[in-house]
């Protein structure tokens, strides 16, 4: 009945005494391309990981394909795709080989994909995995995870070792997937250009809890940077703003983000303060930026959260 | 028409890409560039040119058939709207002014004038109108 793909509810994952994943709740929505956002070490790998069942929370449910995550059925395995961040694939083999290995596995296989991918991303048959550079595996290692035309592809931290040209055809070939309209991508990623091109949701993980999910769009219509300057001094009640993320101030003007503008805010601000207020728009990165900035007793959680998996 | 030449999009600018879209379609028609009752490309020719994701271009499709700029074809696509004739409301032609009153009621503010001063100041400007 549910268009969720991926459902976790109140996931608790520890590493020793180090906190992860802190009563998290997700679901992943059918047909998006989902990027998840967060920074170095807030959890983004123990999450995919828990989410696909390859690790066992401490505490809550997560369903795939709405079976539970830890027992799932060969077919609903045979559904899902997914790419880590380290690859480890038989150095010894060479790449037709390993695709004729991976292919055994499968029930379905797209041969003519697989063949468009190897010329396409110039990885030669006849190649040894084994003396693959870093970013030429993780190409081999995505391309083998499409080789089955899986209904739910998860990725971690996919473009890292891309140079941009492999980076806008992995992008391209994601897109084929969102055209497709039924087939579910998550991925991970730091870098936030590539997520603004082919995402249509995002999710910002933080402190081990899912603190924004919504689409692209609506987070950049919905925080904004706005500068205000008044005659005399600043009104006292700016800090109650609802929504107020950073606030600078000198003088007699200041300059603060909200997390949930609306397009009367300004007008608002306007005859309450009898201000000039001017709105800037925001970009991924810079509202990344400001919504961790606001926290920034975090970074003690997140240096021990560091490399935890 | 092909979308690269119809479009520029910058993803990591602050405007959401659906925005842009919707921006260009509006001065495209405005310049002339595309024709009332003429055919957009479709949602998947943008999303591959472009590198963009579909559901994007089609959320700003959908909001420009809101605002009635342009007409969804069935099984066909999307095209501008017929013209009409019709002169907007006084409500939204009062409505484009607002950026810029916005703007003089702001400075007059910084400079420190009363309203009757600022008034005075403009009625001369309005001479011409009826």
């Amino acid at each position: 009945m549910t268009d969720a793909v991926i459902q976790m509810h109140d996931v608790t994952k520890r590493f020793g005494d180090k906190t992860v994943l802190d009563g998290l709740n997700y679901s992943l929505r059918k047909g998006t391309v989902t990027g998840l956002l967060g920074k170095n070490g807030s959890g983004k790998t123990t999450l995919l990981k828990c989410a696909l069942g390859l690790q066992t929370p401490q505490q809550g449910t997560v369903t795939v394909f709405e079976q539970p995550a830890l027992q799932l059925t060969g077919e609903a395995k045979a559904r899902l795709a997914y790419v880590p961040q380290e690859i480890s694939l038989y150095p010894w083999m060479k790449v037709r080989q390993i695709i004729a290995y991976t292919r055994a596995f499968y029930p379905r296989w797209n041969d003519t994909l697989i063949a468009r991918l190897i010329s396409e991303w110039e990885l030669g048959a006849e190649e040894r995995v084994g003396t693959l550079s870093t970013g030429q595996m993780q190409k081999l290692s995505i391309m083998l995870a499409l080789g089955h035309k899986p209904d739910l592809l998860v990725l971690d931290e996919p473009v890292a070792g891309l140079d941009p040209d492999a980076r806008r055809k992995f992008l391209a070939t994601l897109l084929d997937i969102a055209l497709s309209g039924e087939r579910t991508v998550l991925f991970s990623t730091h870098i936030t250009s590539d997520l603004e091109r082919v995402a249509d949701q995002v999710a910002v993980l933080r402190r081990g809890k899912i603190v924004y999910d919504d689409e692209l769009s609506q987070l950049k219509d919905s925080v904004k940077r706005i500068r205000i300057s008044v005659n005399g001094a600043l009104p006292a009640d700016l800090q109650d703003l609802p929504g107020l993320l950073i606030c600078d101030r000198d003088g007699s003007s200041a300059v603060f983000s909200v997390q949930n503008f609306s397009a009367d805010l300004p007008d608002q601000l306007r005859s309450q303060w009898r201000a000039e207020v001017a709105v800037e728009d925001l970009n991924l990165e810079e509202i990344f930026l400001e919504l961790h900035h606001q926290l920034q007793d975090d970074s003690q959680h997140e240096l021990e959260v560091a490399d935890a998996r | 028409m092909s979308p690269r030449l119809l479009f520029q999009i910058h993803p990591s600018s602050g405007l959401p890409i659906y925005r842009q879209l919707m921006d260009q379609v509006r001065t495209l028609i405005a310049a002339g560039r595309i024709a009332a009752d003429e055919m957009l490309p479709s949602v998947r020719q943008i999303a591959e040119d472009l590198q963009i994701n579909p559901m994007t271009v089609s959320k700003a499709y959908s909001l420009l058939e809101r605002d009635g700029v342009l007409e969804r074809v069935r099984g066909q696509g999307m095209k501008v709207a017929t013209v009409t004739t019709a002169q907007p409301s006084v409500r939204q032609r009062q409505q484009s002014l607002k950026p810029l009153l916005e703007q003089l009621a702001a400075e007059a503010y910084q400079l420190n004038l009363t309203r009757d001063q600022v008034l005075a100041a403009l009625n001369p400007l309005l001479k011409d109108l009826k």
